[in-house]
């Protein structure tokens, strides 16, 4: 039998650890793709996605269910990842060398999305014009380009309107279009 | 025409979206038929689209998760050092809800602290400028002066007629020092 993420969450509430994990396998993926999107480095976002989810147990108990469950989750995940993307910023060589390594591995053909396609310039492009975004541009990006969210959901995790989340979308798609105006 | 052009262009991204209503989304609709700048615009973004999720979704893949769970549960029972706990509440309390309410309650909480400073240390005078008034005049160039105070704590103001002693000076504080004549 299938329960539903609100009824994990009561058990969880309860004190099931074990409803916890469930949770945990449903949506791990999801969550680190969210903070590797905004951090750029595998192992950093695996590091804040599984303290994502630390966080997520000790508030637990607070949650009404006002909101989705993943909603709320994606709410901590992008705060947490904002907060790390900041602190990195912070540390220009490191970033610069993380961003080395993601474009490396990015280049080992077997992973490379681009493998096929004629414009590699464009994917390193891209790679570098995303970072270049605010971290508020590249988390409504994310969130609607990974995720696929919609606008009131994206709204709802970040903490704005549905009018800022459409102006934020349309300001750093022009962003991202003026850099690789040679490569569309 | 240029203006509809700006219009389309601010909201393709919402219309490829899906999150225009139908009256907008059918205006956008419209226009890109007869615009072939609004088209090019349109073809820009969906190319744009597509190397976004190539390189946001198919990069990370080939991640492994195996481990994922076991680091969560190894957080969730190691115990945590006190400041730990201390600087994450602290952190969610600096969330911008957080902040609407936690703003005007530093403030009050300032402010009281001020006052109560005062009332505590009577000399201080941290929490309002008393603005008190002192000036001196000379009424008649030989020595008559005319000296006015006013306190407003008590609200009391004091108007002082002397004259100076032959040879003093006319500074302020050696005039508070000599005798009033009536």
């Amino acid at each position: 039998m299938e329960f539903s993420d609100w009824d994990l969450v009561q058990k969880c509430q309860a004190g099931e650890t074990s409803a916890f994990q469930e949770l945990v396998l449903r949506y791990q993926q999801k969550i680190f793709m969210v903070v590797l999107g905004l951090l750029r480095d595998r192992e950093d976002s695996m590091d804040v996605a599984q303290e994502v989810f630390f966080r997520a147990y000790r508030k637990i108990k607070g949650f009404k269910g006002g909101s989705s469950f993943y909603t709320w989750l994606y709410r901590i995940a992008v705060n947490m990842a904002i907060d790390s993307h900041r602190r990195q910023k912070r540390n220009p060589l490191e970033f610069r060398e993380n961003m080395d390594r993601v474009l490396e591995e990015q280049n080992e053909v077997e992973k490379d999305p681009f493998s096929n396609a004629h414009d590699q310039e464009l994917r390193a492009g891209l790679t570098a014009a995303i970072n270049d975004l605010t971290a508020e541009h590249k988390a409504v990006i994310i969130l609607r380009t990974v995720e696929g969210l919609s606008y009131k959901d994206i709204g709802e995790i970040l903490g704005c309107s549905e009018g800022t989340v459409m102006s934020r979308l349309h300001y750093a798609r022009k962003k991202l279009q003026g850099k690789l105006k040679a490569f569309l | 025409m240029i203006k509809r052009c700006e219009n389309t262009r601010d909201r393709i991204g919402a219309w490829m979206d899906g999150e225009l209503s139908g009256s907008e989304a059918e205006e956008i609709r419209v226009h890109l038929e007869s615009c072939r700048a609004c088209r090019e615009e349109r073809r820009q973004l969906e190319k744009l689209q597509a190397s976004l999720k190539a390189v946001l979704v198919a990069g990370p893949s080939n991640v492994s998760f195996e481990r994922f769970w076991s680091g969560v549960e190894q957080r969730i029972s190691r115990k945590r050092a006190w400041h730990e706990d201390f600087f994450g509440w602290v952190h969610d309390l600096m969330t911008p809800p957080q902040l609407a309410w936690l703003v005007p309650a530093v403030i009050i909480l300032v402010l009281t602290g001020v006052f109560s400073l005062e009332s505590f240390f009577p000399g201080a005078r941290l929490a309002v400028q008393r603005n008190n008034f002192a000036a001196v005049e000379s009424i008649d160039g030989f020595g008559r002066n005319v000296a006015v105070l006013r306190e407003n704590e008590t609200r009391t103001t004091i108007i002082w007629l002397y004259q100076n002693q032959e040879g003093e000076d006319e500074s302020i504080g050696e005039k508070s020092e000599s005798s009033p004549s009536f």
